[in-house]
């Protein structure tokens, strides 16, 4: 068998099966948004062009849900860096007594986002919520009724978020701390000889050597984050009235609830060439630095 | 090496707030764990207490004996066992040549696969609806199995990939030339010397599929219903049962914490890798 053909062959299962459950459901969904088609009767359609992006773009609720799911995002990677970050820096700076702890740290890694927000729901929840008896406990706010986390429209949205931060901290700790642990330890060396401050250490050589790790974190925690849907729908399924409704439960909404294909379609398109653009410029972005 | 001056104080200091902060981290969990074992009466009291006043499995039994239960764990098992043979048996041979023959069509093979991974589920979901209904696999084995397996092969096949990058490729050569033709050299040489990253890769199959939600929602009713669907109605069902709640979902994550725990050099590894590559 010659090289090209063993290589072909080798690559078949994959390529034609990525081509039916990928490629052809995603043709499927484009072809879909140019039409006014009914989820009960997909058979049944009518050509209405660009209409359905049009409603899509103009919806207050489609918007409002975009931009809630970037609220959500920022709020969660940011908290995820600091605190996953920060973590693995302890972490490495006791090196070879961490053993126990990243062990009990790397425990949420695997759980599922449904376990995760369910245990927040019950953390937060209304009357029996145990963290505001701790916060109150504390003296931090008045009385247990004081947050109410999961049904403030105000809040709702960063509360749920808390779910996220906790489940996925832990991965951030983990690939940071095997970045930090990379660090060539002679350059550490140089730099204090050079009479560096643990400061302009971290400064003048962490970060500047955690960059592709710290970028492809939050990349990778970025996509998911955008993605999310099991972890605010066991907590609040969107509510209330819509305040937690992310573009994955906005899109499942209309097309489950309302039966309206071709709208759903249309949104779940734009949220597909958005993540890919957004997915592709960070990549270019990486590639270019790690070139440059 | 020479950093180790005498901070002993320090190290204390930032070992004591380490260890702290770990415990923090791992309380909300050990608090899930405490009220599943508490007698169902004493969950919802007010005020709650952290840990059980006497501990008790009855929580466990409610769910046990709930209609549908065993059936919805057994579900996601027979599933995630499927979809993680299928994917491999998909993506292994892909990532071995995307990995060894390196070419402008598996460098482009590749790239389609990380593009995948960006797709959202929601993207997918929509449209799997609609092919699945039409060929009659809506809320079966099969039906799901196919939709998680959608997104188990691009990340089979970029950890596979990585894995066999790693491997000597002059061991594929002294294989040819000792008689083997490519594809034994694959099955017979090449494979066998992959456990490792088989195993790394099943498990990341196996759980990914085992925690899946989205499509199990979109794509099953009844009879294929798996456990995180179950879990997640039984909240609705019955209002605020959070007594038999906690308990099944005690049930449905200790299972992969346990393997987290024994595995987690190879799991922290994998995710590295992943992270790394994709």
């Amino acid at each position: 068998m010659t090289e090209r053909r063993f290589v072909l062959l080798m690559l078949l299962p994959a390529v034609l099966f990525l081509g039916f459950m990928v490629a052809y459901p995603v043709a499927l969904l484009v072809y879909n948004s140019f039409f006014d088609v009914k989820l009960i009767d997909p058979a049944s359609r009518v050509w209405v062009g660009l209409a359905n992006y049009a409603e899509v773009l103009t919806s207050k609720r489609i918007l409002e849900s975009a931009i809630r799911t970037l609220k959500y995002s920022a709020f969660a990677l940011f908290f995820e860096l600091v605190f996953g970050f920060g973590a693995a820096l302890l972490f490495s700076a006791i090196a070879k007594h961490s053993h126990w702890h990243r062990t009990i740290f790397a425990l949420p890694l695997m759980i599922s986002p449904i376990v995760a927000g369910l245990l927040w729901r019950f953390l937060l929840v209304g009357n029996i919520g145990i963290l505001n008896y701790g916060l109150a406990a504390l003296g931090v706010i008045s009385d247990p009724g004081a947050i109410k986390w999961l049904s403030d429209t105000d809040i709702v949205i960063y509360s749920v978020a808390v779910a996220d931060i906790w489940l996925t901290t832990s991965f951030v700790a983990l690939v940071s701390y095997a970045g930090l642990m990379n660090i060539p330890k002679d350059l550490f060396e140089a730099a204090r000889i050079d009479g560096a401050s643990a400061i302009k250490r971290f400064w003048y050589v962490t970060l500047p050597m955690m960059r592709p790790v710290l970028a492809v974190v939050v990349i990778v925690r970025g996509i998911d984050a955008l993605k999310t849907f099991d972890l605010i729908w066991i907590q609040t399924q969107g509510g209330p009235r819509q305040a937690s409704e992310v573009l994955s439960m906005n899109i499942y909404q209309r097309m489950v609830r309302y039966g309206d294909l071709g709208q759903a379609s249309a949104s779940a398109t734009l949220f597909l060439a958005f993540m890919i653009a957004l997915a592709g410029l960070a990549y270019w972005k990486i590639w270019r630095t790690d070139r440059g | 090496m020479a950093d180790r001056a005498p901070q002993d104080a320090g190290k204390v200091v930032i070992n004591a707030v380490a260890l702290l902060l770990v415990l923090s981290y791992a309380l909300p969990y050990v608090y899930l764990v405490s009220t599943a074992l508490k007698p169902a009466v004493d969950v919802q009291q007010i005020p709650p207490s952290f840990f059980p006043n006497r501990v008790s499995f009855e929580n466990f039994g409610t769910v046990i004996g709930t209609a549908g239960l065993p059936q919805a764990f057994m579900n996601s098992a027979i599933v995630a066992i499927l979809t993680t043979l299928l994917s491999l048996v998909i993506a292994v041979p892909a990532a071995y040549v995307s990995a060894l023959y390196r070419r402008r069509i598996t460098i482009l093979f590749l790239l389609f696969a990380l593009i995948t991974r960006m797709v959202p589920a929601v993207s997918l979901g929509v449209p799997l609806f609609q092919i699945l209904k039409s060929l009659g696999l809506l809320d079966t084995t099969i039906g799901l199995v196919l939709a998680h397996t959608s997104t188990a092969v691009p990340l089979a096949l970029l950890l596979m990939a990585a894995f066999f990058e790693g491997m000597p490729k002059e061991l594929e050569e002294a294989a040819r030339i000792d008689g083997c033709s490519r594809f034994g050299a694959f099955w017979r040489i090449m494979l066998p010397l992959a456990p490792g990253g088989l195993a790394v890769t099943a498990l990341f199959s196996f759980i990914a599929s085992w925690n899946e939600f989205l499509f199990a929602l979109l794509l099953t009713s009844q009879n294929s219903k798996t456990a995180p669907i179950f879990i997640a109605e039984f909240n609705s069902v019955y209002g605020l049962a959070w007594g038999p709640m906690t308990a099944a979902a005690v049930l449905y994550s200790l299972p992969v914490i346990l393997v987290t725990l024994v595995l987690q050099r190879q799991i922290v590894g994998g995710l590295t890798f992943g992270a790394v590559k994709g």
